[in-house]
């Protein structure tokens, strides 16, 4: 009598005894709401539990709780006593040998080992799914279970560890995760893992870099990301390996070494960045690019076209991108050809308008640090920002002088921009279209617009244009004092948050005027309007 | 060896001239006849001093022995400075203080010659109750004391407190009050007839004092038949008496009608409807909270009173206004050139505080800011911050650095309320009325004809100053419905209960009314209240404009000048109220600025110079437009309105000092690219371009001619659904029109710019955009209007090209550079202090000449004390000898008596033994 049968016919009969022995137990469990009936609905379980660590004539009680846990609607509303208690199970059976095939076994051994591997397999599905679909408890709670699994398999089943890591569970498990509906929790869970455990974390990257191949939605790709910039901490070349889901990780050479390690997360990131990214996650990748993506790179010459493809993108973008490209030539001996030439193009009209200002002025005074840079080009970034600045709010004028300053003090020879005894003044030699910034001969010219700016409405602006005028006594201004200030800042600093006492009183103009809105008394002027406010008065109707 | 001293002696009398060959009779009585024989005493004294100096070596002490004799340059006051003649200068010193010191240690705790026993005369810290006091203990206790009672000599009250020459002590028979008829009838009687005695206390004064006083009156006295001269004396007495009483009822006549007379002026001001001055503070008032002593002094009571009086009427006579001379009436010339150069200072004034006097004041102050600002960070270990020189994280800090600004003179206001209220103080009680009356005639004429314009023109009712509970309906009259008496309100709500009945059109005479009845000069508190008042009235004219009924704008303008006028009072309450409003405008809606805020910012333009370089109220108004300008979303007709009215405003603000804006470009710019039929193909400046969310283009079916913008046209346009397309295109080319007229002002204003090519050549390329792209669209008036502007900006860019120079900024006198060489000092003086910190050299100067001081004063002292001491020895020793005489004399007095008695007994003893 083959046994399957014979478990068949056991299992059937088992249920007939069930069934006659608590007929009502089912269903209840299934709606869950007495306590007695739910209480009772876990004894059963315990029961079960019980019977198939007692005997192999109860296994198929596996069949049972299998079934108990794939009910119709078990995928929204698992029951989590049955899971956990088939974990045990699996675990017990795992850790006890049953599963493992040997060559000695008898033929009916082997059949029982494959119906119970086909029955593991199957309560893995179904922890997937609980995984992709279920609520956030159930979700961790599957997640706790699966990592379980993998690690009793990992550790008990012979030459199962590689392929439960790379291709078997754990690969559904970061599918199921990354999929996962409401995912939340169980992500932040997820990540939390593989934050702790160093083969949890490599596996992961084996996974990511796997699954990003395939282009995928930015949403996919947004928890792709998370995933990714949680890991940070990238183990230095003496990293001592100790934290580890499961033992025998220690044994695999890969998992233990920074170099394998290293080279995963870069394939991982890689394949992200070479996926469909928008253009927020774009600038987003761009922003945490140095601190978070570059240190994981052996080779971050592979990071260049990325960089040079967010670089080309303009506007925002390639400011940001400016930095990591930077980054580059600056540590890794990268050679970024017209680099100059492209900062140069960046200052356009809507620069010194965008929030990104301070942040441009910061890399911009890194990039124009170097006294070896020719003066002809400081001269144009020089002549090109007093440009803009004719037309910049307050807070960019305020920090554009004082960084036009330092520039001059760096490279004396531009100071012929603001003292040429020349003779008469032709037209402006500088050359605004030109897009070469050695080219622009702005060095031959002026800095009228800064001198014009000394007659700049608010008081403190003008006063900070007057700088240029007076000696260069000052070794440098010190940037970032200029670069954080808004409207806001200034309209704060000067009505202040609440009323206080005037350190002296304001003047009041002397003569009240005849009219301010209406024509009062203008034949009295002889017609002539010398009041205050007679400009908009002549513009204006008030009526 | 040298000579012995008696040997140096003779030769140095030889050498004097005073040993010699003896003269003869005769020679003698020459010299003597010839005078010669004094002038040669002279000499022999003067020469014999000369060798006594000499041979006594105590004399002269050389004082210091030069320590370094070869370092020392300075030998000159060698000779003076290190001889001393001690004997002379303690001798000197000992003279004075005979003359200062011992003076004073005898006439200490004496009186005339006598010595002043009484307790605490001598005790400053006492308090004359205090001493009194004591005194009183004193004498009880020794009332109290046994030993005085088998004292036979001295009776209990030989020494006895007086007070008026009567005892102070509380007899048995003098218990009682103090207060008698007695008194008082003894005081008008001494008045008028009986010189008045002083009586002593006599030692045995069983009967009190004032037993003696009664004795000693006539009238008092049993009766006895009087004597024909008596009652002459007697029937003169009554005569003179009554004389007496009709003068003093004259007196009391004369004194009613004065009193009188004094109201006088009152009574005419209150027929004429103005206001009495205000009641000066009775005196007694000051008087009861002062000092008893200092009240007693001022009631009157004290001897130099008369002295006192007359002081003050003579102090009041020189700060009398009509004592001085005063200015003739002026010319109607005079008048004008005086004004002319009144607004001619005023206008220098504001042209200095548009300078900002940066030149060269600002500049020194903000380097030494800057240091200071770097050691005090660096005493709070963080590093100073560059940005903060420039007053941009400290505003306060820039108000600083303001120049100096003057009290406006011509702001009668702030003087009048000052005097007013000095003139208030108690002392000088008596002309103020007058005064009171001048002073207001003279601001009358001063006053400013705004002035008088906003508030007269409405007379006074009777009205109690400052009197807050006369109700607003109480003295209603029913005429035209508006009450006379407002209260001055304190907080807008109670100013909108105030005018909730009011129609708009009368709300300009409430406000009128108000600031009348609560004008500063009728009450002290006026002032506070009008300042509260000028606040309130600064949040309802936000208030007004927020209506949805629009007030007519000549109200506003009225209310706003109001305010103008009283900001020239109350400054302070008015800017604050401004920045409030700044303030909210800054927090709550930045970017969407509602027409309220709009009228508050027009507002501003007329009542402060926003022409300043700084300026409290106009500063942060500018940035307001400005941040409005330049980060606003301008997405509809009206939104475009608001903002061109803002430019237009923004533009307005400095037409006197010709700042440059960068927003206002930028706004225009951009608004002209958006509102032109065509979108430009290529970018034509460095202006950001920010879109609006739906096209605005100029699109009209017909050529459409530009009106005059309406400044509701902001709210109307949003409002109003009746508008055709028509007036919305309409509305497009006036908005056009009126943004290149502003560019046309704003080129005149910035010509002289530096930088004008780069700010119109964007300009110049969007006029012609705009010219190209409106063509065949617009009426011929409005293209006319752009190709005028277009033209203008055409003919001076060339200009300004050419006249254009290179900068010139570095013209600066080329630096030292540092040098190390130690300054070396020419003509080293060691006793020189070389200290280049001035004020620590001073502190040191200070320091060393009090020690000195120190040190001399202390010396002195001891002197002194020696002196003393020395002295009191002498004393002693005189008393002791004078004691030792008299002991001596009275033993031998008694010796004698007994050797006499002695002898007589031995006589006797030796008589009997004799007859024995």
């Amino acid at each position: 009598m083959p046994v399957p049968t014979a478990g068949s016919v056991a299992s059937k009969k088992r249920k007939n005894v069930k069934d006659a022995a608590v007929p009502a137990s089912k269903p209840s469990k299934r709606r869950a709401v007495a306590d007695t009936q739910s209480a009772d609905a876990k004894v059963d379980i315990q029961q079960l539990e019980d019977q198939i660590s007692e005997s192999r004539k109860y296994y198929n009680n596996i069949a049972t709780l299998i079934s108990m846990l794939s009910a119709d609607d078990a995928a929204k509303k698992p029951n989590m006593a049955v899971a956990v208690a088939l974990c045990r199970v699996f675990s017990r059976l795992i850790a006890g040998g049953n599963m493992t095939e040997t060559s000695r076994a008898a033929e009916n051994e082997k059949v029982i080992v494959a119906w119970l591997k086909e029955r593991c397999r199957e309560y893995q599905r179904l922890l997937l799914s609980i995984i992709r679909e279920s609520d956030s408890s159930s979700q961790i709670t599957a997640l706790t279970l699966c990592l379980c699994l993998i690690n009793e398999r990992a550790t008990h089943l012979p030459g199962d560890d590689i392929h439960v890591w790379s291709s078997g569970l754990f690969k559904g498990i970061f599918e199921s995760v990354v999929e996962a509906t409401n995912g939340q929790a169980v992500l932040s869970e997820f990540i939390e893992k593989a934050k702790e455990f160093e083969d949890v974390r490599y596996f992961t990257f084996m996974q990511l870099a796997d699954y990003a191949t395939t282009e995928r939605s930015s949403e996919t790709i947004d928890i792709l990301v998370s995933i990714l910039s949680a890991c940070d901490t990238v183990p230095g070349p003496e990293h001592e390996f100790e934290s580890f889901y499961t033992k025998s990780s220690q044994k695999n050479k890969k998992v233990v070494s920074v170099n394998s390690q290293k080279k995963r997360a870069q394939d991982a990131w890689l394949a992200i960045l070479r996926n469909n990214l928008s253009q927020s996650q774009r600038k987003n990748l761009l922003r945490i690019m140095v601190h978070n993506i570059e240190p994981w790179f052996n080779r971050p010459e592979l990071l260049m076209d990325f960089l040079t493809d967010s670089y080309n993108v303009g506007g925002a973008t390639s400011l940001l991108a400016l930095s990591g490209l930077f980054f580059l030539i600056q540590e890794k001996n990268l050679d970024y050809p017209q680099f100059y030439h492209k900062l140069y193009s960046l200052l356009d009209a809507d620069l010194l308008h965008s929030k990104h200002r301070s942040r441009f002025f910061r890399l911009m005074n890194t990039f124009l640090a170097s006294t070896h840079l020719p003066a002809t080009l400081i001269a144009s970034f020089i002549k090109r920002l007093s440009r803009l600045s004719l037309n910049a709010p307050p807070p960019a004028v305020v920090a554009i002088v004082p960084f036009v300053y330092n520039l001059m003090k760096e490279h004396p020879t531009c100071s012929l921009m603001i003292h040429r005894t020349g003779d008469e003044g032709l037209d402006d030699p500088y050359d605004a279209t030109e897009t070469d910034p050695i080219r622009t001969n702005a060095i031959e010219s002026s800095l009228w617009e800064i001198h014009t700016l000394q007659s700049h409405y608010h008081p403190n602006v003008a006063a900070i244009a007057h700088i240029i005028s007076e000696q260069f006594t000052k070794q440098f201004y010190n940037l970032e004092d200029f670069l954080d200030y808004t409207y806001q800042g200034m309209l704060q600093a000067e009505v202040g948050t609440e009323d206080k006492p005037f350190k002296r009183t304001p003047v009041v103009e002397f003569q009240i005027p005849k009219r301010i809105f209406t024509d009062r008394l203008l034949e009295e002027d002889g017609g002539q309007d010398t009041a205050p406010v007679s400009l908009v008065r002549g513009l204006w109707g008030f009526a | 060896m040298p000579p012995s001293q008696l040997k140096q002696l003779k030769s140095s009398l030889r050498d004097g001239g005073l040993l010699g060959p003896q003269q003869s009779k005769k020679q003698k009585r020459q010299n003597v006849k010839s005078g010669a024989a004094a002038q040669s005493r002279i000499q022999r004294d003067s020469a014999l001093q000369a060798i006594r100096d000499r041979f006594n070596p105590f004399e002269i002490k050389t004082t210091s022995r030069a320590k370094f004799d070869v370092t020392t340059r300075d030998k000159a006051p060698k000779s003076t400075a290190s001889q001393a003649r001690p004997g002379v200068t303690k001798s000197l010193g000992e003279e004075r203080r005979r003359q200062t010191l011992l003076r004073e240690m005898d006439r200490k705790n004496k009186v005339g010659g006598i010595m002043d026993r009484r307790f605490g005369e001598n005790d400053p810290t006492m308090t004359p109750e205090e001493r009194a006091a004591e005194r009183f203990a004193r004498e009880s206790q020794k009332k109290l004391r046994k030993e005085s009672m088998f004292n036979l000599e001295e009776d209990e009250d030989e020494f006895q407190l007086t007070h008026g020459g009567q005892s102070l002590s509380f007899d048995e028979a003098n218990i009682g009050d103090d207060f008698r008829e007695g008194d008082l009838e003894k005081n008008e009687d001494s008045d008028s007839e009986l010189p008045r005695k002083r009586k002593r206390v006599f030692a045995d004064g069983e009967d009190g004092p004032e037993d003696v006083d009664e004795a000693e009156e006539g009238e008092e006295l049993p009766e006895r038949k009087k004597s024909k001269h008596e009652v002459m004396k007697e029937v003169i007495a009554k005569s003179k008496f009554h004389k007496l009483e009709r003068q003093k009822a004259k007196e009391d006549d004369d004194d009613l009608r004065e009193e009188l007379d004094k109201g006088l002026p009152d009574l005419f001001d209150m027929l004429r409807g103005v206001k009495p001055p205000p009641k000066p503070e009775p005196p007694k008032d000051d008087l009861a909270s002062m000092n008893p002593e200092r009240a007693a002094l001022l009631a009157g009571e004290s001897p130099e009173d008369p002295e006192r009086e007359y002081d003050q009427r003579l102090k009041q006579l020189t700060f009398d206004k009509r004592s001085q001379p005063t200015d003739r009436t002026k010319t109607a010339e005079e008048r004008a050139e005086e004004e002319a150069q009144r607004l001619k200072t005023l206008e220098a004034e504001r042209l200095r505080r548009m300078r900002g006097d940066e030149s060269s004041e600002d500049e020194s102050e903000a380097e030494e800011e800057e240091s200071e600002g770097g050691d005090s960070d660096a005493s709070e270990e963080s590093p100073p911050d560059d940005a903060k020189a420039f007053g941009l994280q400290l505003p306060t800090d820039q108000a600083n650095t303001r120049p100096e600004l003057a009290v406006e003179d011509e702001d009668d206001f702030i003087i009048d309320d000052d005097l007013v209220e000095t003139r208030s103080d108690a002392s000088l009680s008596f002309i103020q009325s007058d005064e009171e009356m001048e002073s207001a005639e003279e601001s009358e004429e001063d006053q400013d004809e705004q002035e008088d314009e906003l508030i007269n023109g409405f007379t006074l009712p009777e009205h109690k100053s400052g009197d807050e509970s006369t109700a607003p309906n109480g003295t209603e009259e029913p005429g035209n419905g508006l009450a006379f008496t407002y209260p001055c309100p304190g907080s807008h709500e109670e100013f909108l209960q105030i005018v909730e009945d009011v129609s708009m059109q009368d709300l300009p005479t409430v406000v009128q009314r108000i600031r009348a009845l609560h004008h500063p000069r009728l009450h002290s508190d006026n002032k506070t209240k009008l300042g509260r008042f000028a606040a309130v009235l600064v949040e309802h004219v936000a208030y007004m404009t927020d209506q949805a009924e629009h007030p007519p704008f000549a109200i506003v303008e009225n209310i706003l000048r109001h305010i103008h006028s009283l900001a020239k009072s109350h400054p302070d309450n008015v800017c604050q109220a401004y920045r409030a409003r700044l303030r909210d405008i800054a927090t709550d809606r930045p970017l969407n600025l509602r027409p309220s805020d709009l009228v508050i910012l027009t507002g501003i333009a007329a009542i402060f110079p926003t022409s300043d370089h700084f300026h409290a109220i106009a500063t942060p108004a500018h940035l307001c437009l400005a941040r409005y300008l330049g980060q606003g979303a301008f997405n509809t007709l009206a939104d475009l309105t608001t903002g061109t009215y803002a430019a237009s405003l923004f533009l307005q603000y400095q037409t006197g000092s010709k700042r440059y804006m960068p927003e206002l470009m930028n706004f225009i710019l951009n608004t002209l690219c958006h509102l032109s039929p065509k979108e430009p193909s290529e970018s034509l400046g460095y202006f950001p371009s920010r879109s609006p969310a739906t096209s605005l283009r100029l699109n009209p079916s017909k050529p459409v001619s530009p009106r005059k913008l309406q400044f509701w046209d902001m709210t109307d346009l949003s409002s109003n659904t009746t508008a055709t397309t028509i007036t919305y295109e309409e509305t497009k080319l006036s908005l056009i029109t009126t943004l290149v007229t502003l560019l046309g002002t704003a080129s005149d204003l910035w010509t002289d710019k530096s930088a004008y090519p780069e700010i119109f050549e964007p300009v110049q390329k969007v006029l012609n955009h705009v010219v190209r792209s409106c063509k065949g669209k617009v009426s011929p008036a409005a293209r006319k209007t752009l190709q005028e502007t277009l033209d203008r900006i055409n003919a001076q860019l060339p200009k300004a090209r050419h006249t254009r120079r290179p900068l010139l900024l570095h013209n600066h006198r080329p630096l030292a550079i540092k040098t190390a060489i130690p300054k070396f000092e020419e003509s080293f003086n060691p006793n020189k202090h070389y200290d280049p910190d001035r004020e620590r050299a001073e502190s040191n100067r200070l320091k060393t000449e009090y020690k000195r001081e120190r040190k001399g004063a202390m010396r002195e002292l001891r002197k002194d004390a020696n002196f003393i001491a020395r002295e009191k020895l002498r004393d002693k020793k005189e008393r002791d000898a004078e004691y030792e005489k008299k002991y001596k004399r009275l033993v031998a007095e008694v010796q004698n008596e007994e050797g006499r008695e002695a002898n007589a007994y031995e006589r006797e003893k030796r008589m009997r033994q004799g007859k024995r």
